[in-house]
C-alpha cells in the first residue's frame, strides 16, 4: 500500500515534468520555485521563529500566539493587493481600501484577543 | 550535532503537532486540486469528455471555483504553520546521511517549494497581477500535478509516523499547549476565510474586506472580468452589427430584428476563475432557438465568435448540451437594462455552469459544428 502510494506520487510529478517541461518561460518557473523556498526559509520563517521566542515569556501567550498567528494570515494574504503597482485597469478589481480594511480585521483579532484574556483572568 | 547551527528548544516542533496540522492542510490541498481539476477540464476538456460536461446545477462552477480559491486562501495559513512546526528539521546533520535520505529531503524540497510556488501564484492570479515571465494558466496547472505527486510522496515516506502520531498520546504533557496553538491557527483560516469568501458567498459578502473583488462594486449590478478597452472594442466596433449565423441554412440578423424574437428572461451567474461570483438577470433569445432558425437540428454544438480584436477566448467552443439548454441565451440585457460595452454591448453569451471566460462578450457570429 505505502508502496503503491508512493509509486503514485512519483507517476504524478512526472505527469506535472510533462506538462511543465515544454512550457516556454521554464527558467523563470526554477527561479520561482527557488524564491519559494529562499521567501519561507530564509525570510518568513525565522521572523516568526524570533517571534515566537519574544512572546514566549509573556503571560496569556496562548492567547497572544494565536492573536499574532490570526494577524500574520491576514498581512500575508492581504501583501499582494498592498504591493501592486500602478492603477489597476479594471473598475471592479482591488476595488476596496486595502490598508484601511487590513487595519480594522486587526484591530478585531486585538479587541477579540483582549477578551479572551480578561475572560480567562477572571475564572 | 553540528555548533554552529541552531539549536530549537520549542517544544511543539514536533511530530504530533505536523500531524495534526499536516491534516488540515492535506484535507484543504485536496479540495484545491479537484476543484482546480474540475476547472481546467471545463475550459480545455480533452475531445472525449466535452460530451459529458454537466450543465446542471447552474452554480456548479461557482461552488467550485469559490471553494478553489477559498481552500488556497486557507492553505497558505496552514502551510506556513506546518512549515513552522518542521522548520528545525531544516537544519539536521549530517545534512545527508545516505542516498535514501538525499532522495526524501531533495523531494520534501520539491513538496514545498511547489506548493509555496502554486498557492502564491494563485494569490496574486486573483488580483489579476502577472509579476512573471511564464503563463499562468498552463504553469499554475502543471504544478498542480507536481504538488499532488510530491504530497502523496510525502505521505507514503511519512506513513508509519503519521500512524504513530495520528491519535494524541495519553501521557503528553504538551497537550494543552499545542491545542491553544492549533485554536490560534484555526482561528487564522477562520480570520482569513471570513474576510475573503464573501466575494462568491453571497451570505458573507458584508464581511467582504480583503478579497480582490466586492461583487456590490460592479456595473449593472455585476462585476466586469475583462473591460472592453481591455478587448480594443469600442462602440464605433459594433455600427451596423448584424449578428452571422452559419449553419445549413445561414443567416444574418440585426439587433433590432433580435430584440423582436421571442425573449427569455433567466437567472444564472457568473462565476470567475479568480473565485468571485455573482448572480443577474439576463434577458435574450436562447441559443437553440437561433440555431434552429438556422436548420440547425438540436444536439448541435456551436462556435463563438467575438468583435474583440485579441484574447484567448476570442473563440469559444460550446457544446452541443449547453447549446440545447433553453437557458443558454445570446444575452442583450443584464438586470433589465441594455447591456454596457463592458458587458458584452450589443449581444453576449450566458450559460449554466460554464466559467466567466466562456461567457463570451461582444458575439459576432454564432457557427453550428
Amino acid at each position: 500500500m505505502r508502496i503503491a502510494v508512493g509509486a503514485a506520487g512519483v507517476f504524478l510529478i512526472g505527469v506535472g515534468l510533462f506538462f511543465l517541461l515544454p512550457l516556454p518561460g521554464l527558467l523563470g518557473v526554477v527561479v520561482w520555485f527557488a524564491g519559494a523556498i529562499a521567501l519561507h526559509d530564509v525570510l518568513i520563517g525565522p521572523i516568526v521563529l524570533v517571534t515566537g521566542l519574544l512572546v514566549a515569556r509573556l503571560p496569556d501567550r496562548a492567547v497572544v500566539r494565536g492573536a499574532l498567528i490570526t494577524m500574520g494570515g491576514l498581512v500575508l494574504i492581504t501583501i499582494p493587493a498592498l504591493l501592486r503597482p500602478g492603477p489597476s485597469p479594471n473598475p471592479t478589481v482591488l476595488v476596496q481600501d486595502y490598508p484601511r480594511n487590513l487595519l480594522i480585521c486587526l484591530a478585531a483579532v486585538a479587541v477579540v484577543a483582549v477578551v479572551l484574556v480578561l475572560l480567562r483572568r477572571r475564572r | 550535532m553540528n555548533p554552529t547551527l541552531p539549536q530549537f528548544r520549542g517544544r511543539l516542533h514536533d511530530a504530533r503537532t505536523a500531524v495534526a496540522i499536516g491534516r488540515w492542510l492535506g484535507s484543504a490541498v485536496v479540495v484545491c486540486f479537484l476543484t482546480g481539476l474540475i476547472s481546467h477540464v471545463l475550459q480545455h476538456p480533452p475531445g472525449w469528455m466535452t460530451g459529458l460536461l454537466p450543465v446542471r446545477p447552474a452554480w456548479g462552477y461557482r461552488l467550485t471555483q469559490g471553494l478553489h480559491v477559498a481552500s488556497g486562501l486557507a492553505a497558505i495559513v496552514l502551510v506556513m504553520a506546518k512549515l513552522w512546526a518542521v522548520y528545525p528539521r531544516l537544519f539536521t546533520w549530517p545534512a545527508f546521511r545516505s542516498l535514501p535520505h538525499l532522495v526524501e529531503r531533495l523531494s520534501i524540497a520539491l513538496l514545498v517549494a511547489a506548493t509555496v510556488f502554486e498557492l502564491f501564484t494563485g494569490l496574486i492570479n486573483i488580483l489579476q497581477w502577472y509579476p512573471w515571465p511564464f503563463s499562468f494558466t498552463q504553469t499554475h496547472y502543471a504544478v498542480a500535478w507536481i504538488v499532488a505527486g510530491s504530497l502523496l510522496l510525502h505521505l507514503a515516506v511519512k506513513a508509519p509516523l503519521i500512524r504513530e502520531n495520528w491519535r494524541k498520546k495519553k501521557a503528553d504533557v504538551d497537550a494543552a499547549d499545542r491545542r491553544a496553538l492549533l485554536a490560534g491557527v484555526g482561528a487564522a483560516v477562520g480570520a482569513v476565510t471570513l474576510t475573503t469568501v464573501g466575494q462568491s458567498l453571497s451570505a458573507l459578502r458584508g464581511f467582504d474586506l480583503l478579497a480582490p473583488r466586492s461583487p456590490d462594486v460592479a456595473t449593472q449590478g455585476m462585476p466586469i472580468n475583462r473591460t472592453a478597452a481591455a478587448a480594443q472594442v469600442t462602440y464605433a466596433s459594433s455600427e451596423g452589427w448584424a449578428l452571422e449565423v452559419a449553419g445549413p441554412k445561414p443567416y444574418r440578423i440585426t439587433l433590432a430584428e433580435l430584440e423582436a424574437l421571442p425573449q427569455r428572461r433567466v437567472r444564472l451567474p457568473i462565476a470567475c476563475v479568480e473565485g468571485w461570483s455573482a448572480d443577474a438577470w439576463w434577458s435574450g433569445v436562447p441559443i437553440r432557438d437561433l440555431l434552429a432558425r438556422a436548420g440547425a437540428p438540436p444536439g448541435t454544438a456551436v462556435r463563438v465568435e467575438s468583435l474583440e480584436v485579441w484574447g484567448y477566448y476570442r473563440v469559444m467552443e460550446m457544446p452541443a448540451q449547453y447549446a440545447d439548454d433553453p437557458s443558454t441565451l445570446l444575452a442583450l440585457r443584464l438586470n433589465d437594462e441594455v447591456l454596457s460595452l463592458d458587458h458584452g454591448y450589443p449581444a453576449r453569451i450566458i450559460a449554466p455552469n460554464r466559467p466567466g471566460v466562456l461567457q463570451t462578450k461582444w458575439v459576432s457570429r454564432l457557427e453550428a459544428v
